[in-house]
This record gives structure tokens, sequence and C-alpha cells, in this order.
């Protein structure tokens, strides 16, 4: 009952705050429509929103970032049925399925079946989060200390290198950049000048904002204008069908396992809702006693893909902020937005500002309940703002990052830093490797490197001090199983993984 | 040599110089720390170490392998690589590379050729906006036989000019720039559409948000940035 009476106070609050509400709607719209726009993801939103939520309050920067999660996420799945493009990869198995619908002239049921089951999915998700995030985190507050948390960094790290980037050791070396470009600057116990070859920008390290901005803005640009070209966009005539609920408890068994699927994928870090999207669509033709009829516009596959990746979204919410470790680029990013406001997020968050979390949970339910009505107006209006080309929406997202680059220091060379970080993530990207990896181990490396040197000096510099830390342990082993199968894997096992059904 | 191929090597080369390369400046900061005992290099060497070793194992595994993808099906939805084939000859990367030079080359040029005629005063302006000039005729010069190359480096061009020349001279050229590399042609739509865009950033971030934005070291640039401040605000 605690956590529906702080629900109920966490909507109370957002939506009797005029500022709340106009920064909730922004999201949900925001979120569905970049979601939406094939070349642009929610990513690239949030990127460019990253450097002015240090003039938000941290409720609503991370309220913001929250709920453009939740409709991103959804966002793209109209354009993936439509016209077979996802906006966003979290959408693409969803076109397995959804565009052979358009084709067979079931495209408002296939988008009315991916409007209800992005909500459903998100909404329970959201539900389980708000269950069990807090009694984590009460539990995390006793029984993490530095060791801990160094060990859960280097779980995440370990996880998140095995998945992403073309093969493993491309995403163990982009893991690895990012962590030593968190080196760049002050060393965190003696405060010793690393990596500065002299340079005083160097000194104070590289921000992470120009960065994030160079790698999920920039250098998505970049690779739009080496495709360049593009279908066109005329929406069919169509009208949302929503699934009868006969049809949905047909389905219950597809909503439920996507639901499982997502949730999972979405804790585990380095996963996320693209590989809940994915799975939870393989997992569906393999249960199916019909399995050749996928990929030929079978109602199931858009109900168990698009409800699983937005099964994801509550999930990541839970490390983030019962742990404090982020397990994807967003996540990554929100705690860009704990940093600019001087916090850390992770258990202690519970405590200090109780208010936010619950204000943070209670805007992410509603949005997934929004996608309902905005899947809704989306599909019939919004969807025209499509046409709009990608030449004139360009210019339009360099500028943005550039006033978002420079306003976070008033200093040109960030500008330039982060175009360069465009150019470095456009080369790195085509050569296959993860510029979500480099992002985590940038955010997470100040983090372990800290934690690493408190945790050695609290054992004494003895490592058979995590012998007597079961949790410590436990999670260092798990992080070497993860790195040393995938080793293993990379050396030895002949066969490679096949794509679903594509 | 298995499946490898030049650029394999290539790109292993990169890693592993850099790996050296920083492993031999972490020697720069190898200082004890009285309460730490690893000192401030222990962390760095340790992520650089593990760098030559992924990166070495990248090796193999393309010699065994080559391009292909071992880890999961997420690749077959995220991976840029498909466009590659397109742009990944040798002479593309080098006059890429030629391309990307140019930025820099306005950072360090123009202050070079100041010191070598101990210029002063409004000869300095001079000097930067000549060299700025020459460099984006050369810009303009190599962007016809290498547009990607060429939309790479417009914006670390559009960066570093930023300092001396504005935000509010240099970026509608900017966003007429972009929208010619990204495949528009006709100047009718380009020069509305960059108005438009222009228009709605002043809006936004001058008369609303109160941005400063910079308004250039050089006249007359300085007196346009600040004339259109004044104006706005």
């Amino acid at each position: 009952m605690d956590a529906f009476n702080n629900f109920l106070t966490g909507t109370v609050t957002l939506f009797s705050d005029p500022m709340g509400v106009l920064i909730f709607f922004s999201g949900v719209i925001g979120g569905m429509l970049f979601g939406a726009i094939p070349g642009v993801s929610m990513l690239t939103l949030a990127a460019i929103l990253l450097p002015f939520t240090a003039h938000l309050s941290p409720e609503h920067g991370i309220m913001l970032f929250s709920v453009i999660y939740c409709t991103g996420v959804y966002g793209g799945a109209i354009t993936a049925i439509l016209f077979n493009i996802p906006g966003a990869p979290e959408n693409a198995p969803t076109a397995f399925d959804g565009y052979p619908m358009t084709l067979k002239g079931q495209a408002g049921k296939a988008v009315g079946a991916a409007v209800m089951c992005s909500a459903i999915g998100g909404t329970v998700s959201c539900i389980i989060m708000m269950l069990a995030t807090a009694p984590i985190a009460n539990w995390a507050i006793s029984a993490f200390g530095p060791p801990e948390i160094f060990a859960l960094v280097f779980f995440g790290l370990a996880v998140a290198s095995s998945v992403g980037a073309r093969t493993f050791w491309k995403g163990w070396l982009s893991i690895l950049a990012g962590l030593l470009i968190a080196v760049v600057g002050l060393d965190p116990v003696g405060g010793i000048e690393r990596f500065d070859f002299e340079m005083p920008y160097l000194l104070a390290g590289i921000h992470f904002i120009p960065t994030i901005l160079g790698f999920f803005a920039v250098s998505e640009i970049f690779a739009q204008a080496e495709k360049k070209a593009r279908g066109s966009f005329i929406a069919p005539k169509m009208s949302v069908d929503f699934p009868s609920l006969a049809e949905l408890l047909a389905h219950k068994w597809a909503v439920i396992r996507s639901i499982v699927i997502g949730f999972f994928c979405g804790i585990l870090p380095g996963i996320g809702a693209t590989l809940a999207a994915f799975m939870g669509y393989n997992e569906a033709v393999r249960w199916s006693k019909t399995p050749w009829e996928f990929g030929k516009g079978k109602l199931e596959g858009v109900i168990s893909s698009e409800t699983a990746n937005n099964a994801a979204t509550g999930a990541a919410m839970i490390p983030l902020l019962a742990l404090g470790l982020p397990g994807g680029a967003l996540t990554a990013m929100m705690v860009g937005v704990f940093q600019m406001h001087d916090m850390e997020p992770g258990p202690l968050v519970f405590i200090n500002s109780a208010d936010l979390v619950w204000v943070v949970f209670s805007a992410m339910f509603f949005a997934n309940i929004s996608i309902l009505f905005i899947g809704y107006i989306e599909t019939k209006t919004i969807i025209n703002l499509l046409r709009i080309p990608f030449q004139y929406l360009a210019p339009m997202i360099l500028l943005l990052a550039t006033v978002g680059a420079y306003a976070v220091r008033g200093l040109t060379i960030d500008i330039l830093v982060m175009f360069l970080a465009g150019v470095i993530g456009f080369f790195l990207r085509r050569s296959g490797y993860s510029v979500a990896g480099i992002v985590l181990g940038l955010i997470l490396g100040k983090i372990g490197e800290q934690t690493f040197a408190q945790a050695m000096q609290m054992l004494h510099f003895e490592w058979s001090g995590f012998l007597d830390r079961p949790i410590a342990l436990g999670l260092l082993i798990a992080g070497l199983v993860a790195l040393l199968g995938s080793i293993y894997g990379a050396f030895f096992k002949k066969k490679r993984i096949q794509p679903p059904m594509a | 040599m298995g499946k490898l191929r030049i650029g394999h090597l290539v790109e292993a080369g990169i890693w592993l110089t850099l790996c050296l390369v920083l492993f031999i400046y972490t020697f720069e900061f190898d200082q004890e720390i009285e309460i730490y005992k690893y000192g401030a290099s222990a962390w760095p060497r340790a992520i650089i170490l593990l760098m030559a070793f992924a990166a070495i194992g990248q090796l193999i595994q393309q010699w065994q392998r080559g391009d292909e993808s071992t880890s999961n099906f997420i690749v077959a939805a995220t991976d840029d690589g498909a466009e590659e084939a397109h742009h990944s000859d040798l002479k593309w990367y080098l006059s890429t590379f030629g391309l990307l030079l140019i930025p820099f080359a306005y950072l360090r040029v123009p202050n070079w050729i100041v010191a070598l005629l101990s210029a002063e005063g409004s000869t300095v302006h001079v000097i930067r906006i000549v060299c700025a000039l020459i460099l984006i005729g050369i810009f303009i010069y190599y962007m016809r036989r290498n547009l990607l190359g060429a939309m790479l480096t417009l914006p670390l061009i559009f960066a570093a000019m930023l300092e001396d020349i504005g935000f509010y001279s240099l970026a509608p050229f900017f966003i007429v720039g972009v929208m010619f590399m990204m495949g528009e042609r006709k100047a009718k739509p380009m020069i509305m559409i960059a108005a438009l865009i222009f228009s709605l950033l002043m809006l936004l971030f001058v008369k609303i948000l109160y941005v400063g934005l910079p308004v250039g070291n050089i006249r007359p640039f300085y007196d346009i940035g600040s004339w259109v401040v004044t104006v706005l605000q």
C-alpha cells in the first residue's frame, strides 16, 4: 500500500505543477516523433536535450528522459508497420509481420495492436518497477559498499561488452575506449593530472556532454548523409483498429511471455529494448504451433515484439535508481542529468529525494498510458511530419547540438570536441563498434575507478577481502564467467548465431 | 593470410599504436599516492593492457572469419557496416583525412603567420579572414570529389571558425552547406529553409532562453553578432 500512496502523491505532484505537465507532454510527443523519424532516434533527442536539463530541476530532467524513453521505444512501430522502415532499431522485428499485414490491408489492426501492446507492456513493467525498486534500494543501502558497487560495475560492463557490437572483441574495445576517455583529467584519489598532454582543456577531463552529443546526434547525421536514398512517406488511408478483448485474450500467452522476456532484458545491463524486441519475437516463433506463418503478416509477431520492447523500459530503471548502475545509452544519459545537479543515482536517492523518484515513476506510468491516445493521433496526423525531408532536419539537429555543447561551459572547444566525437563515432559505427558501449564505459569508468580505490583501501589492499563479501564475489564471478564465456565463444564456437527470420 | 584484409591490419595497428603511445605516456604521471598503493597509473595501465589484448583477439578472429558478425542478432538491426563498400578504398580514406586537416589548419596556420609577420591590431584580423577564405576555397574545391568526406569536415570547420567569426554570421552558411551535402540542390528552398531554421533558433535561444552564443572576435563579424543580440533582446 505504501507504494500506492507514494504513487498517488507522485501523480498529484506531477500534474499540479504546470511546468511538470508541459515537460511531460513535450517528452511524450518528442519521444514518439524522434522514435518515428527514421535516421534519428530517441537517443538523438535525449542527447540534444541533455545540456539544457541543467536549467531544469532534477525531477523535471529525469522525468523528461524517462518519458522520452517510454514513448520513444514505441514511436518507431508506426513507420515499421506502414512503410517497413523501423524508426529505431528496437522496432525492427515489428516490421517482420507488421509490414506484411499492411500489404494485406490490415494496417489498422497491426497499428492498433502495436499501440495496445506497447501500452500494456510498458504499464505492467512500470508497475513491477514501482513495487520492486524501493525494496531493492533499501536492501542495497545496507548490503552495498564500495566493493559491491565496483563488482556491480564490472559485471555490468562484462555483460554489456558481449552485446551490441559486431563481435565480442569490438564490444569490449568500445567499452575500454570509454573507460579510457573517463581517465583523462584528475585522478580520483590523489588529484594527479592524467593524459592532459599539457593542454589546460583536458585537465578538467573530457566532458561527457559533447561526447554524447557527438556520438549520438552528430554521427547519426553523418550515417544518414552516407545513405541518403530514402523512401517516400505517403501514409495509406487507414484507421486505427484496436484489437478486441477476445483477440487480446487469444494472444495472452504471447503478451505475458514478451513481458517477462522484455523485463529481464531491461534489467540486464547493455541489453535493453532492442534485444528485448528481437528476443520477444524470436521466442514467439519458437513457441508457436504454426511458426511458418510468421513473417507473412501474423498479428502475434507485432504483439510479441512491441510488448517486449516497452516492457524493457520500466525494468531498466530498477538498476539505475536502486543501484546507480545504468544499463544502456539512455539510462547512462540519465546519470548525466543526475551529475549535472551534483547528485549520484543510487539507493540514497530514495532517502534524499523520494519525491523525485515517485514523480518519475508516475510520469512513466502515465506516459505508457498516453501511448494509447497519442498513438491514435500520431497515426492520423503526426505521421505527415515524416514528409519533412531529412536534408532540412539535419542542419537543425546539428545546430541544436552546437548550442547544447556550447551552453554547458561556454567553450567553443567543446563544440569542436563534439564534432570530432561525431566523426570518430561515424567511423567506429561503420566498423561495427558500439557507441553505446563507449558512452557506458565513459559514464561507468569514473564510478568504477572511484569505488575500486575505495574498496581497495577498505580491504587494506588484500584481494582476498572479496572472499568475505558474498555479493561482491558473486558479481565478480558472474562477470568473469560472462567474459570468459564470450572469449571462449569468440575463439572456439564455429557456428554463427543466425538472425531470426529476416 | 586467412580472411585478413589490409583494413583489418590498419584497424589493429591503430589500436595497438594508441595503446603503446598511451602506455608510454602513463609514465608522465606515474606518481605515488600516499594513501593509495596502486598510484595514479595502475587503473589506466590495466585498461590499456586489456585494450591491447582485445585488439589482438579481434585481429585473430578477423584472420579466422573475416568480417562476419559473431555477436548476436541485435547487430542486424543496428549495424551501419553495410554501407561501407561505397566508401572504403584507400583513396577515399586519404582524401577524407586530407579534408579533415583543413579545420585544424585554421586553428594553427593563422597564428604562425601572425607570429612570423609580428602583426598587430587589425592586420591580425585581415590575416585570419584571408586564411579562412583560402581554406574554405580549398574545401570547396575538394568537396565535389568527396561529398561524404566534406560532410564530415564541414561541422569541424564551422566549430574551428566559430570563435573568430561568431555563430550569428556563420550559422546561415553552415545550414546551407549541410543541406547541400545532404543532397539538396535547389537554391530557393535552401535559402528559405535556412532563413526559417536560423530565425527559429534565434527566437528560441537568444530571445526566449537568453543563451549567449559566440559573437566572434573579428570585425565586422563581431559587430554583426552584437547587432543581432541587441535587436533580439
